[in-house]
């Protein structure tokens, strides 16, 4: 068994500095709980700010310090979002509240590549997320945490391949045997407070305790009898203990991703325009996407669901204003691409706005695409192309409105303004070549390439047709189209290839009959362009 | 050791070319492609060391335009592609379609779809069946009269054609579409005609920006610009007024896909040039180059 344990020490601070988004990166930020300091980051260390401060201490040393409350919702839904994401790589992974989680690869090692190829992919999949992880390994679960815990700086990709503790895939007891022995020389040193805490046994009266007999590390705990053991600090202390060395069974409740995600962020502050969405947008954006690698899918549509401050509604919605906004936002084509998720958002939300202030916005996805992405290219290939011009076209759509993309089709009907069809581009985008006939060119062109939107109508002296001031030459014609009677807009119109002065080349036509109550009868309808 | 050898032909990158181990016949085809690796595919190319240092693709891109006369005269013989083209033109309609018409041609060959921006007319799906390319490979992009924007909302006034412009870089930056043509209008000030060049950079195709004729008296950054004009029926003069290279003395006279049939045709010539007459006795000046010029007998 090869269990990694991720330790993440600033998981609060994380969680909640990413809601804030990019802004003010280097501000000093502070958690507290209960008006006493729990978490600081760099900046407010560094203006003497430090955990177990009172709030009022913390305040008057860095009166600009940005402080949050902590929040175990939110520290919860960051864990489990890193849960997630190490669901994509094997099935056994459990998270451990507060700070870490534990995961078993040994199963799946050599599929992945062995141990340097897998922390490179975990680093890949764990870096949208934002964290800083501690990492470690060991033949068992609590003591790849405890050795994660201790482990200020993960070891270099380079050294763990030649890590006693983590022997390559079939591999020879001698090897078991020595990562055995690593293992138990690594936890001597450990505090014993931890397997405490690992026990769930760490009131303040074990841990006093503990300090009274003058119990520091594992090996001192290891050292006494083991009967004593138990009577004094309970028998879960024992079993931490030998869970941890790899002396009795280790039963744990891997976690299962959810058939349907929905995850809720609280901004951190009230949000009036859409573009201070952005941050949780992102947030939940790489919990979505966790997720979606856990259950080996990924996602074609979203919603997003604004809660909006109830006090403070738009004016002139009045009172009856929603609780509750929705934005639904929907692809092309199913993707795993996080920056390409949030390219899309980003337009959708700049073109928002908002009924009322947003305090906090859940996102749903009820129907995720299962399935194995599609293979990825060495070289650019045509499907390949369409795919980034789906995303152009997704990314346009979502700043223009749907309408502003539109694609072409030819339609079997005579009347040339039905001949077009234009409609929103969406899955169905250009670029299938097989599904489309080619025709070789024509040897004479007998339609203009562009139509006006409106015939114009053009001015009749001495029987001909005039534009701008000078008369057209009719060409050729007349071709007569006359056709529609069945759909109620009939057609009955003979056209010209006319002539302008200069040589450019029009599409007119006359009505028939040719009206007699002086109204114009003959239009512009297209230009040989 | 097997396996990395069959996988070898398609990674031929940098590295060089594997050993044959002496027992090994050497396949037949592969000189051809070791020589030539942009056959096998065109993203595919060989580093040239030792001799002066060349290195790269020496490929300077350029898409046959389909009109001899005119690839002679463009340098690199054809559009260039990763780089902004600006056909200027008085009105729409002179035919500046069947000039593009083999190029679209081509690219509906090869499923490549090109990018409408804000076309001034509606494009007719029946006349591009009969330029021979596929009305379901366009895309028309037409943003909004007022598109709410990021610059909107700062309180500033977004200048005009400010989505349009957006909307085109992001087009040339994804690189995605076969060809982009766009009529710009207001949008075309000169610094963003620059972050146009720059974008189209990404942008492995040619990039059309259609203008009016006035716009050749601004500077653009677009390396290759074009006077477009008509030349009678089925006739367009194309004057090359900026390239890379000596300036061209006149215009370029090409015979577009015919719209009139042979028996229309000299009767619309004979009226042209009835025209020229009228036009040239009128007002005693030899034609301009950016109005109707008479066509040289």
């Amino acid at each position: 068994m090869l269990w990694i344990g991720l330790h993440l020490p600033s998981l609060s601070l994380e969680a909640f500095c990413a809601l804030r988004g990019a802004a003010g990166a280097d501000e000093p930020v502070a958690l507290q709980a209960q008006h006493q300091i729990v978490a600081v980051n760099a900046a407010a260390a560094a203006r003497g700010v430090a955990v177990g401060m009172k709030r009022a201490t913390a305040l008057a040393l860095a009166p600009e310090l940005v402080l949050g409350s902590a929040d175990d919702t939110r520290d919860g839904a960051a864990l489990q979002a890193v849960a997630h994401a190490l669901l994509a790589f094997t099935p056994t992974v459990v998270p451990v509240p507060p700070q870490a989680v534990l995961a078993e690869v040994q199963p799946s090692l050599r599929y992945l590549g062995g141990p340097v190829r897998l922390w490179d992919r975990l680093a890949a999949a764990l870096a949208p997320l934002g964290h800083r992880v501690q990492r470690a390994h060991a033949p068992t679960a609590l003591g790849a945490w405890l050795l994660a815990r201790a482990q200020d700086d993960g070891l270099p990709p380079r050294a763990l391949a030649r890590h006693p503790l983590c022997p390559p895939p079939g591999t020879t007891p001698v090897a078991e045997m020595a990562a055995w022995q690593a293992l138990h020389e690594r936890l001597q040193g450990l505090p014993a407070a931890w397997l405490l805490q690992a026990a769930g046994a760490a009131t303040d009266t074990m841990l006093s305790q503990l300090e009274a007999m003058g119990l520091h590390t594992l090996a001192d705990l290891r050292r006494q009898p083991r009967a004593g053991l138990a009577r004094r600090f309970g028998p879960a202390v024992l079993q931490a203990l030998d869970r941890a060395w790899g002396s009795a069974p280790h039963p744990l409740q891997p976690v299962e991703p959810p058939l349907r995600f929905a995850s809720q962020v609280e901004l951190w502050a009230r949000a009036d325009h859409a573009e201070a969405l952005l941050g949780g947008a992102q947030v939940l954006l790489g919990r979505l996407l966790a997720w979606a690698a856990a259950r080996h899918a990924r996602v074609q549509s979203f919603s997003l669901l604004l809660h909006h401050e109830s006090g403070l509604r738009d004016s002139s919605r009045g009172a009856a204003g929603p609780q509750v906004s929705r934005l639904d936002i929907t692809l092309g084509e199913p993707t795993g691409d996080a920056r390409h998720l949030q390219a899309v958002l980003r337009e959708r939300l700049a073109r928002e706005a908002l009924a009322a202030p947003v305090l906090a916005m859940d996102l749903v996805c009820d129907t995720p695409v299962l399935g194995p992405p599609p293979d990825g290219e060495l070289f650019p290939s045509q499907a390949g192309q369409r795919e980034g011009l789906l995303r152009l076209v997704e990314r346009l759509q979502a700043r223009l409105g749907p309408e502003a993309v539109q694609t072409l089709a030819a339609w079997p009907d005579h009347r040339p303004e039905r001949a077009t069809v234009c409609q929103p581009a969406g899955g169905t985008l250009p670029g299938a070549p097989a599904a489309q006939a080619r025709h070789p060119p024509a040897a004479r062109m007998t339609r203009p390439t562009w139509l006006l939107a409106a015939p114009r109508a053009l001015p009749e002296r001495r029987s001909r047709p005039w534009l701008d001031g000078r008369p057209l030459h009719l060409l050729a014609g007349p071709e007569r189209i006359e056709t529609g009677w069945w759909d109620g807009d009939p057609v009955c119109r003979d056209y010209f290839v006319a002539q302008q002065a200069g040589g450019p080349l029009l599409w007119v036509y006359r009505l028939r009959p040719p009206p007699t109550d002086g109204s114009p009868g003959w239009f512009l309808h297209g230009r040989f362009g | 050791m097997g396996a990395s050898f069959s996988f070898s032909p398609t990674l031929p990158l940098a590295f060089e070319p594997p050993v044959a181990a002496p027992d090994r016949p050497e396949p037949p085809d592969r000189p051809d492609w070791l020589a030539e690796p942009s056959r096998l595919h065109p993203a595919l190319w060989r580093v040239r060391g030792g001799q002066g240092g060349a290195s790269g693709p020496a490929v300077e891109g350029a898409v046959p335009t389909g009109f001899a006369a005119l690839d002679a005269e463009l340098p690199g013989g054809g559009w260039p592609v990763r780089v902004l083209t600006e056909l200027l033109l008085p009105t729409p309609g002179l035919g500046e379609m069947r000039l593009l018409a083999p190029l679209l041609r081509r690219l509906a060959a090869q499923g490549r779809s090109v990018l409408w921006f804000d076309p001034p007319a509606e494009l007719h799906a029946p006349a591009l069946q009969e330029m021979g390319c596929i009305p379901g490979g366009c895309l028309v992009v037409r943003p909004p009269a007022a598109a709410p924007g990021p610059a909107g909302r700062a309180g500033r006034r977004a200048p005009p054609g400010a989505t349009l412009c957006w909307a085109l870089e992001q087009a040339l930056r994804s690189g995605q579409a076969g060809a982009v043509l766009a009529w710009p209008g207001a949008a075309a000030r000169p610094e963003a005609l620059r972050r146009l060049q720059l974008a189209a950079q990404a942008h492995e195709g040619p990039v059309f920006l259609l203008r009016e004729a006035g716009a050749a008296a601004q500077s653009s950054p677009a390396p290759l610009r074009l006077q477009l004009a008509p030349a009678g029926p089925d006739e367009l003069a194309v004057h090359i007024f900026k390239r890379r290279g000596p300036a061209l003395a006149g215009p370029v006279h090409l015979a577009l896909q015919p719209v009139l049939s042979e028996r229309a045709r000299p009767r619309a010539q004979r009226l042209a040039d009835a025209q020229a007459r009228v036009a040239a006795g009128a007002t005693r000046t030899p034609g301009r180059p950016g109005g109707a010029q008479p066509v040289p007998a």
